[in-house]
């Protein structure tokens, strides 16, 4: 029975668990340092960071997201906007927030 | 279809079952809009003003698919013996008129295109949101009261034309308006004027971005899955708000950066 309750336990746990924030976790230092609008290409944000989540339109634009730690369990959220031309168009960020 | 034809032959006499030819007065796609539908929505519009006080109600006509042309649609109200022209105008937008006989009838509401082809939204507007001016908001901002009111009309008026057969079963048991309208499971999806960069949410001096993961219908499509949303060709435009939540009153401001600036900032 205790076995049992533990199983549960530790399964309850699991659940609890917090998921990963979407998209890399990338030092907001290094996003700043790296990514400029206007000039850093895809080929370049792959290099320096590798695949993260995102989301490619039909218009041939794609949209990738970041996630920085910003202390206490927090992450602010970086969005890059990639033209159709593969060269970054702009670049925003979110505020951090739990995920 | 088979439930209206089972029907049409028990209603036949035994000397003609054996038949092959029944007469049906009139046929309707299941994906057509329902006119009696759309008039609950537009009553129920009515009865809650409140979340939109000053606020008009049109109709949109949007793009489903790559090859849809959205230029030149007409529409009509289709029913035994009625047939009404509603006019569209050159946005897609139209106002549904009332009338006692086309609601008897149980009429459709068909456009000049197939119905898959295209989705359909409420659109619920409060005029004199000072958009698009050079010190004034951002182009195509909104007012969340319209958009909690837009959810509630579209889905009581059957609007909303996403499509999955693996799935239904469990939408149906979501898709009621309060269902998904006031959870924040609802995923009731809008759509911008044009493709969005960002859509920040301003309730006097509380200012709060959307996540990534409220736009892009989730950022969670993949090719596989876009068919069976409205928002296949749309993508780029769509954006959830969170409607279920109280902490933003219905005058909190909806605004918009988008993936390319209009030029000379002219409201699209």
């Amino acid at each position: 029975m205790k076995l049992r309750l533990l199983l549960c336990a530790a399964l309850l746990a699991g659940c609890a668990t917090q998921p990963a924030p979407p998209g890399s976790i990338v030092a907001a230092e290094r996003l700043a340092a790296t990514v400029v609008a206007g000039r850093t290409t895809k080929a370049e944000l792959l290099a320096a960071f590798g695949p993260t989540k995102s989301v490619r339109f039909d218009s041939g634009y794609e949209a990738w997201v970041y996630q920085s730690p910003a202390g206490g369990g927090q992450f602010s959220e970086f969005v890059v906007l990639v033209d159709p031309s593969g060269v970054v168009s702009k670049t925003r960020t979110r505020a951090p927030s739990i995920q | 279809m088979g439930s209206v034809l089972m029907a049409a032959s028990l209603c036949l006499p035994a000397s003609a079952a054996g038949q092959n030819t029944v007469t049906v007065k009139s046929t309707r796609d299941p994906v057509d809009k329902s006119y009696r539908k759309m008039i609950r929505g537009m009553e129920r519009f009515e009865r809650e003003r409140a979340f939109a006080p000053n606020a008009t109600l049109r109709f949109q006509l949007l793009p489903r698919l790559p090859s849809t042309d959205m230029r030149g649609i007409t529409l009509r109200i289709a029913g035994d013996t009625v047939s009404v022209p509603v006019p569209v105008d050159e946005n897609n937008f139209f106002v549904l008129p009332r009338h006692a006989q086309a609601l008897q009838e149980d009429a459709a509401v068909l456009a000049s295109r197939k119905t898959a082809s295209m989705t359909w939204r409420a659109r619920i507007e409060t005029s004199g949101l000072p958009t698009g001016l050079p010190a004034g908001l951002p182009a195509g901002t909104r007012r969340l009261g319209d958009l909690r009111l837009e959810c509630r009309v579209g889905k009581e008026a059957g609007l909303v034309s996403n499509s999955s057969p693996l799935f239904g079963w469990i939408s149906d048991a979501l898709n009621t308006p309060e269902g998904v309208c006031t959870s924040p499971d609802g995923n009731y999806l809008f759509f911008a004027e044009r493709p969005i960069f960002a859509v920040t949410l301003r309730a006097g001096k509380r200012v709060e971005t959307l996540p990534f993961n409220m736009l892009y219908a989730g950022g969670e499509q993949t090719p596989d899955m876009l068919p069976f949303c409205d928002c296949q060709v749309l993508l780029d435009r769509t954006y959830y708000v969170p409607l279920w939540d109280a902490s933003w009153p219905d005058d909190t401001l909806v605004e918009f950066e988008y993936m390319v600036d209009a030029p000379g900032g002219v409201t699209p």
